[in-house]
């Protein structure tokens, strides 16, 4: 009489192995190992697979006379080179613990999910287990109890400014790591703190972001203008719109209802208006969705500034004075930048035509003709000048 | 034997060679042309004909070389140099004419000539009033169009400089054109001061043909079909028009590649983004951004090439907005680079650049690399 299996225990789960690129995991090391080399480590010239990316790397140089830069397959933020990865080998710590921290809040919140469903207990406790079994479903009276506990819960996180303590998910993403797990596949709860978390999104494993050929990812835009709120509670700094949101700044009214958004403990920024808001960012801080993802954002302001006028004034303002002091802010924020070519106005071949080597002055064509090597003439060329030249 | 490194031969074992070996379809192959220029290269073009191997390359020195990657058996090798033509002044653009025995220059000696290559012969189209840094050929149109630091475009007949009654039209700019770039029914200019203006090629062939005899040296003001300022914010380096007609892609000195749409519609605007490139983090932290300084689409795929001064090149998906790969550097910068018409070979033109600020060319530092293109290597990926 086995005893039935309800699932893996938590330390089960946890010790699966998983891949760093696209952060699957397996029932078995060696499983893991053939997938890296299969779908991270694979050539795409020739079809071998190598035991790593720095392998493969130099496989490519190597053999195909190509620079590998990126592996394939992987999730935006893990494509890089720079790690040296085999099976769970090289694992960077803070990705691990992310990772770990992903699974255990994944596995509580299906735990929590399950025993919501059927009573049971927790899986994997003692190995007797309880025996009880219970009906599986609960009667429709604790049913309605359960979601009106819930939806208590919910109002009285939305107004009490408690970051989701009432959402069992809510408690594992108290914690930011740089790994980001904000959109892990159960976060159902609707306006679940996840937002709060955007920025991070973006280096998210789980979130896909837009790769941006050139390899800096676009970050989300932020609103610089908070939306009325209906209540005295201190306003949110700011709201984040998610990443794959325009990178432009929402309008007010495009805003959803501001009630529906959680407060943003992590900020802790006190009662701070627009104005003053604004006048932050304009000053040092930088809003980010002016500073990177630069792509989008060049084409994105001069294409929208007839936009921004029509709308709120106050946005064209801030988008204005971001594009008339994005230069310097730009070099605040990333790496300075030193241009092998700078001049303006003077092209490159220009300058070099003025070097004294290539220096030609048109005598006006008279006495070319002696100073053409004889072997190149071999036709009538010359003599048609004098009739072609408009000048004359 | 040429795909596997030299340097690591010993490495090799037997069975990883021969598997490469049978991989070799697959795998690409890169050669050096000989006898290359001995000073800077300007231009490099291959022959549109889709078999035609043939390669045109201007340069510092005065001379335009022409090259053909096939021997006289067919059978594409190493390429040879079939001819060498000398004008006066550095040449700072060639192209192909109506087949690939016609070449137009462009150059310093202010003149745009064009070459027979069966005969040898030169002849000059027209003169302009400083240097001459492009020229292009439009086989649908037949027409001949020079951009000079004169601030003009020249739009000339083919049998300009045989015909006396052949002039050119000249058409003023408001800046100084620094790359030209065609597609079957339209020309991109890309100008000083971030001006671009692109024109319909039927209005200036038409203009090119009732040109003659007109007053004031045959000069005509025309309306472009579009004026636009460069989506860049630094000065414009090459421009490059999508094979299907769809729009265009234009890079900077400050190492920046910019895809644009011809369709004014806003949606279409709407799809124009740019992105940085050809950059190299060095040891102080310091982002050093290089020119790019060429610019090349895929006849078949529609994917782009861009050279930069860092000795890069790379491949990129326009559409799916993705790098699809990028090559070992090169010893210096890359001045050129160009598809073949069947997609099949990349040439890579390699030689110092002014940027250097060096004064004397060593030795072997100029340089045509090809690289045979495996089926799919140019191929975008599609989006993730």
């Amino acid at each position: 009489m086995g005893k039935k299996r309800r699932g893996p225990t938590l330390d089960e789960v946890m010790a699966r192995p998983w891949c760093y690129y696209c952060e699957r995991d397996f029932d078995d090391l060696k499983i893991l190992i053939s997938h890296q080399k299969a779908k991270h480590f694979k050539c795409e010239r020739c079809g071998r697979r190598l035991n790593t990316a720095g392998g493969l790397s130099v496989h490519m140089s190597q053999v195909h006379k190509e620079q590998l830069t990126e592996v394939e397959n992987a999730l935006p933020n893990r494509a890089g080179l720079e790690v040296e990865i085999f099976g769970m080998e090289g694992m960077p710590d803070d990705v691990l613990k992310a990772h770990q921290q992903r699974v255990a809040a994944q596995f509580h919140q299906a735990e929590v999910e399950r025993q919501a469903t059927t009573g049971n207990p927790p899986a994997g406790g003692s190995a007797g287990g309880p025996p009880a079994k219970k009906p599986k479903l609960e009667a429709a009276s604790d049913l309605k109890k359960r979601l009106a506990e819930h939806r208590a819960k919910r109002q009285e996180a939305i107004a009490g400014g408690s970051s989701g303590e009432g959402t069992p998910i809510g408690a594992g993403q108290a914690a930011p790591s740089p790994g980001g797990y904000a959109q892990s596949p159960q976060a159902v709860p609707v306006p679940s703190p996840a937002q709060q978390y955007s920025y991070q999104q973006v280096a998210s494993p789980v979130y896909p972001t837009f790769p941006v050929p050139g390899g800096q990812s676009p970050a989300p835009g932020y609103g610089a203008t908070p939306p009325p709120f209906p209540q005295q509670q201190p306003p949110p700094a700011q709201i984040q719109s998610p990443p794959n949101a325009s990178a432009f700044p929402p309008r007010p009214g495009s805003l959803p209802p501001a009630s529906n958004l959680p407060q943003r403990p992590a900020f802790g920024v006190p009662t701070v208006n627009a104005q003053q808001m604004q006048q932050m960012h304009m000053g040092h801080a930088i809003p980010s969705g002016y500073a990177n993802g630069d792509a989008t954002h060049k084409t994105e302001v001069s294409s929208s500034v007839d936009d921004l006028v029509s709308g709120a004034a106050t946005e064209a303002a801030a988008a204005k004075t971001a594009e008339s002091t994005e230069k310097p802010a730009k070099k605040d924020k990333s790496k300075p930048t030193r241009m092998i070519y700078s001049d303006e106005t003077i092209s490159p071949e220009e300058k070099m035509a003025r070097l004294p080597r290539y220096s030609f002055v048109p005598s006006h064509k008279n006495t070319v003709l002696g100073e053409l090597p004889a072997a190149v003439v071999t036709g009538p060329i010359r003599d048609s000048d004098t009739v072609i030249d408009p000048t004359h | 034997m040429a795909e596997n490194a030299p340097n690591d031969g010993a490495a090799l074992e037997l069975g990883f060679f021969l598997y490469h070996r049978v991989a070799r379809d697959m795998s690409s192959n890169q050669f050096t042309v000989a006898s290359p220029p001995a000073d800077a290269i300007s231009a490099l073009k291959f022959s549109p004909d889709p078999d035609s191997t043939r390669i045109v390359v201007a340069s510092w020195d005065k001379n335009v070389y022409l090259y053909d990657l096939r021997d006289e058996n067919g059978a594409v090798g190493e390429g040879k140099l079939l001819q060498k033509f000398e004008l006066q002044a550095p040449v700072l653009d060639v192209c192909f004419g109506e087949t690939e025995n016609e070449i137009y220059t462009a150059g310093l000696d202010w003149d745009v000539q064009k070459i027979d290559v069966n005969t040898s012969t030169q002849t000059v189209l027209s003169s302009h009033e400083a240097g001459v840094r492009s020229v292009v050929y439009s086989r649908e149109h037949n027409i001949i169009i020079s951009g000079s630091w004169d601030s003009t475009l020249h739009i000339h007949r083919p049998d300009a400089g045989s015909n006396p009654d052949s002039l050119p039209a000249i058409i003023p700019l408001p800046s100084k054109p620094f790359s030209l770039s065609l597609t079957a029914t339209k020309l991109v200019v890309a100008m000083a001061s971030r001006a671009l203006h692109i024109y319909d090629l039927k209005a200036l062939a038409l203009l090119s043909a009732q040109a003659d005899g007109a007053a004031d040296n045959n000069k005509v003001e025309v309306e472009p079909w579009q004026r636009r300022e460069s989506s860049l914010k630094f000065m414009t380096r090459c421009v490059a028009c999508m094979p299907d007609d769809a729009g265009y892609a234009s890079s900077s000195i400050e190492g920046r590649v910019a895809v644009e749409w011809f369709d004014p519609s806003p949606e279409s605007q709407a799809r124009k983004y740019a992105f940085k490139c050809h950059r190299q983090t060095a040891e102080d932290n310091v982002d050093v951004v290089y020119p790019v300084n060429a610019l090349a689409f895929h006849p078949v795929f529609g994917t782009f090439a861009s050279g930069g001064g860092d000795g890069v090149v790379a491949l990129w998906d326009g559409i799916s907005k993705r790098r699809i790969r990028q090559y070992q550097k090169y010893s210096s910068s890359v001045a050129a680079v160009a598809f073949s018409g069947n997609g099949k070979y990349l040439a890579i033109g390699v030689s110092p650049g002014f940027e250097d600020g060096k004064d004397d060319m060593p030795e072997g530092v100029v340089k045509i690399f090809v690289r045979e293109l495996g089926e799919t290597e140019a191929k975008g990926k599609g989006a993730k």
